[in-house]
């Protein structure tokens, strides 16, 4: 049986015209982090691929030589996940695109879908025009409800805007939602989380595959972990972590995989299916400067 | 039926004529309004007139078969999808009384019980145990307070999978057998799937992403829609009602060659309709909105007589008894948000423009008068850089399109397709919920659409209403709620200009009106056939006439006998 990769995590990424998605995916697409990522895509007039790294193309899909897929979404999304649980065992996690108008946090409803597991809802602004958006009388509500319900907030064009207004964004942004909010821009690694299929070290949590800057730590489980230590773990999280995954055991379910998950402001605990011999074990990933030893004491909390 | 050969000398090439009489023949062409026979010849009308003086003046076969009928133009429903037909193929559990396309009466299902024992009958027929029980058209609004869940369900079958969709087609119910096969659980975390007090769910599946959990039934239900039978049961719905043309608005994405043939090699010469399919831009433009363009450019050049190719939809806004749909100030009258937008407003016009240059005709949903400010705003931009003559790109549904906005249409050369059937089927929501009384009697504005020169037609959004146009004329003519209002009785229209709505109203819409839409020489020889006389009765019973069936193309097709 499988372990870590069961469940294909699915990712979506939503903001409104603009807001940087186009080149947010043409980035995982070039530069997935050593992960094989199916991208999900309204239109494949958007996406840009060096022609060296295009493998194979059909009507709906273009494979990629780094082990990256795109596919273009069927008018009916069920259809568009049947085609890509058809490529599971050859890649290790889903990011789906909303559209300028769309509501990510409604489209993150098909990571529950049989094969997939909902693996947060990123939502990217556009430092320059967002304040301006969020009062359009056509769009307000709709910009508005995107940023609200996100769980990673990234703020793009990092390069043409102001510090004054990469600052006054982050302003607003703290009154209108509790998402985390990076800057852009943000490595593959750390705005999808670690690669299910990362190594982890068994024993005392250990620094490991460091993102530039970005502090990843991770702690092998060596047996069920308690309901109560859950909760303390969930209440006293450093504030730099943006990503952490675990699949571990629970004493009140221990022949249950219980899956423990952070994506920026949003912790789920949730059972996916039976236990099956893998390793317990939780990584995180935090903000440039987060104490190690802070992160250290939080994972040692799981017990 | 008595054949009589009558004499004659044949105007024209030799193929054989044949000759109707009718009891009368309203042709709504106002050359020649009215006559008491026609001439069919090659599939299409050759003359009208009196059948003693067609037959010496054109020869051929007299058929009595429709002597004591009333003629009218085929019915053309400019608003309709693939689906109207295909649900048939799943069993009715809906409130409301509905006719299937095989003449059957379902009668609706008021209760719980009439919902289990309707389940339990359909289930014995079932041979397949691995089969789901597929039904469809539940309205849980009709038991406010109390909610069909699994454990009726179970008391249908407790082995076999059963998947209940609602008549909004956002929601399903399932029973405890079909959660059990496809693993939903008290642990299942999606939104969208409520637990009762014991923690499991309670069968309801709301939205797509939840209902997909019901797996192989939810495929099951989706994809027999697109079978070889939906297209032949669409035909048969079609002609019982009278209806010779109609649309597949969005439905099919027309870039699918298997779609593609699928429809241009069932609909022959024995096909009871012609279909206009509309490609459904919003969600199929994998390579861009150009490159789809071109495509469908291409696509024309397989159309028939019988399925034309060279339209496109697009979507702006939901519905307004979904609250998805854009509104105005001082927006919903119970408080709710506005709507969505399924285009964003700013990119709007740089869709539109592919379509309007590639020479295509775009209808574009839009039901909240927001929505069709950013309809007007978009095509005016579009119109300006890249003026087209006679375009009609159509406004679909126009449900509260102001006066000003219909002022606007008819200075940018567009149609209206006006939802009538609402008035009826959701009319008093409206008035008490949605949008409130004043705003309620203003809605669907047909009056004002003609007053004010807008080409209309009026629809039935076909399966969300019934398909039937005389029902959507009665509508439009009388404007009733099913409380008993007359709901804007200024908005009112009359009965010529109803049927003139549904016959060469939408066949102009579809650009089709050289080819159908009256009983006109050279046109299609498309025909619905009634009992009574739509001039005649009385304009409250319009709905109440009975369709004998249809002539399509010379042929007739005589409906289903409706059994009780």
């Amino acid at each position: 049986m499988a372990t870590m990769n069961t469940r294909l995590p699915l990712t979506v990424i939503g903001g409104y015209l603009g807001a940087g998605k186009t080149t947010l995916l043409n980035r995982l697409l070039a530069d997935p982090d050593g992960q094989r990522i199916a991208v999900l895509v309204n239109d494949f007039g958007e996406i840009d691929i060096d022609g060296r790294l295009l493998d194979s193309a059909t009507d709906d899909v273009l494979r990629l030589a780094n082990g990256c897929i795109c596919c273009t979404m069927a008018d009916n999304f069920a259809e568009t996940l049947d085609t890509v649980r058809g490529f599971a065992d050859r890649i290790d996690r889903v990011v789906v695109e909303v559209s300028g108008v769309g509501q990510p946090h409604k489209v993150a409803q098909w990571g529950h879908s049989p094969g997939f597991s909902p693996d947060g809802i990123v939502v990217l602004v556009d430092p320059l025009s967002i304040r301006d958006r969020a009062t359009d009388r056509y769009v307000g509500e709709t910009v508005l409800g995107q940023v609200a319900r996100a769980d990673l907030v990234v703020i793009s064009r990092t390069d043409v805007a102001s510090p004054t207004d990469l600052e006054a964004t982050e302003a607003w942004l703290s009154g209108v939602t509790d998402a985390t909010v990076l800057r852009a821009p943000v490595p593959a690694g750390v705005l999808l989380g670690p690669a299910p299929r990362a190594a982890v070290e068994k024993g005392p949590p250990s620094e490991q595959r460091p993102e530039p800057e970005h502090v990843t730590i991770s702690r092998r489980l060596d047996g069920p972990v308690s309901r109560s230590s859950i909760d303390t773990w969930t209440r006293a999280r450093p504030s730099g972590v943006v990503r952490a995954k675990g699949l571990i055991r629970v004493d009140d379910r221990p022949a249950d995989r219980t899956v423990l998950q952070i994506c920026g402001s949003s912790t789920t605990v949730a059972v996916d299916g039976p236990w099956d011999d893998g390793d317990d074990a939780v990584v995180a990933i935090a903000l440039p400067g987060t104490p190690r030893a802070a992160l250290v004491k939080w994972l040692n909390l799981l017990g | 039926m008595s054949d009589t050969t009558a004499t004659g000398t044949p105007t024209g090439s030799a193929s054989p004529t044949t000759i109707f009489p009718a009891r009368v023949v309203h042709t709504l062409d106002p050359a020649h309004p009215t006559g008491s026979a026609v001439a069919v010849r090659d599939g299409r009308f050759l003359a009208v007139g009196d059948a003693a003086d067609l037959a010496t003046t054109y020869g051929g076969t007299i058929d009595d078969t429709l002597a004591d009928k009333v003629l009218l133009p085929g019915f053309v429903e400019a608003h309709s999808h693939r689906d109207s037909g295909g649900i048939w193929q799943f069993t009715y559990v809906g409130y409301e009384a509905r006719r299937g396309p095989n003449g059957r009466l379902w009668p609706g299902c008021t209760t719980f019980d009439a919902v289990v024992d309707r389940l339990r009958e359909a289930e014995r027929l079932l041979e397949d145990p691995d089969e789901p029980l597929l039904a469809w058209g539940l309205d849980p609004i009709f038991w406010p307070g109390d909610r069909l869940d699994r454990r009726h369900l179970d008391a249908v079958s407790t082995t076999r999978r059963i998947f209940v969709i609602h008549s909004n087609m956002h929601l399903a119910t399932v029973n405890s057998a079909l959660m059990e096969a496809e693993g939903i659980t008290p642990d299942t975390a999606a939104e969208g799937v409520p637990k009762d007090g014991s923690g499991w769910p309670t069968g309801e599946l709301q939205e797509f992403p939840a209902m997909a959990l019901a797996g192989k039934a939810f495929r099951s239900f989706f994809g027999r829609q697109r079978s070889d039978e939906s297209v032949r049961l669409l035909g048969n719905v079609g002609r019982n009602v009278g209806v010779t043309t109609l649309t597949d608005l969005g439905t099919s994405n027309l870039l699918d060659d298997a779609i593609v043939r699928q429809w241009t090699g069932l609909a022959d010469e024995t096909f009871p309709l012609r279909v206009a399919m509309f490609h459904g831009a919003l969600m199929s433009a994998p390579d861009g909105d150009e490159a789809c363009a071109a495509d469908l450019v291409e696509l024309t050049r397989k159309s028939t007589d019988r399925i034309r190719f060279g339209n496109v939809k697009l979507l702006l806004d939901g519905s307004i008894q979904g609250g998805t749909a854009r509104l105005r100030w001082p927006g919903y009258h119970h408080g709710g948000p506005n709507g969505i937008w399924l285009i964003a407003p700013d990119q709007f016009a740089e869709r539109l423009l592919p379509y309007h240059r590639a020479g295509l005709q775009v209808h574009t949903h839009a039901n909240g008068d927001e929505a069709v400010d950013v309809l007007l705003d978009g095509l005016e931009q579009v119109q300006v850089a890249h003026p087209r003559p006679d375009h009609r790109h159509t406004v679909q549904h126009c449900q509260l399109t102001t006066p000003g906005q219909y002022r606007r249409m008819k200075a940018l050369g567009m149609c209206a397709n006006v939802f009538a059937n609402h008035t009826w089927f959701w009319g008093d929501q409206h008035h008490d919920i949605t949008v409130g009384p004043d705003r309620a009697a203003r809605m669907n504005a047909a009056r004002t659409a003609l007053d004010l020169g807008v080409p209309l037609s009026i629809h039935s959004d076909s399966p969300v209403s019934p398909l039937g146009s005389l029902h959507v004329a009665w509508a439009a003519v009388n404007r009733l709620t099913p409380s008993g209002r007359v709901l804007g009785p200024d908005e009112r229209i009359t009965v010529a200009e109803a049927l003139h709505a549904i016959t060469m109203g939408a066949a102009w819409q579809l650009r089709m009106e050289d080819q159908i839409g009256s009983i006109t020489p050279q046109k299609f020889a498309d025909c619905a056939v009634l009992d009574a006389d739509p001039f005649e009765v009385d304009p409250v019973e319009l709905r109440d006439i009975p369709v004998w069936g249809t002539m399509s193309g010379g042929v007739l097709h005589q409906g289903s006998p409706r059994s009780a």
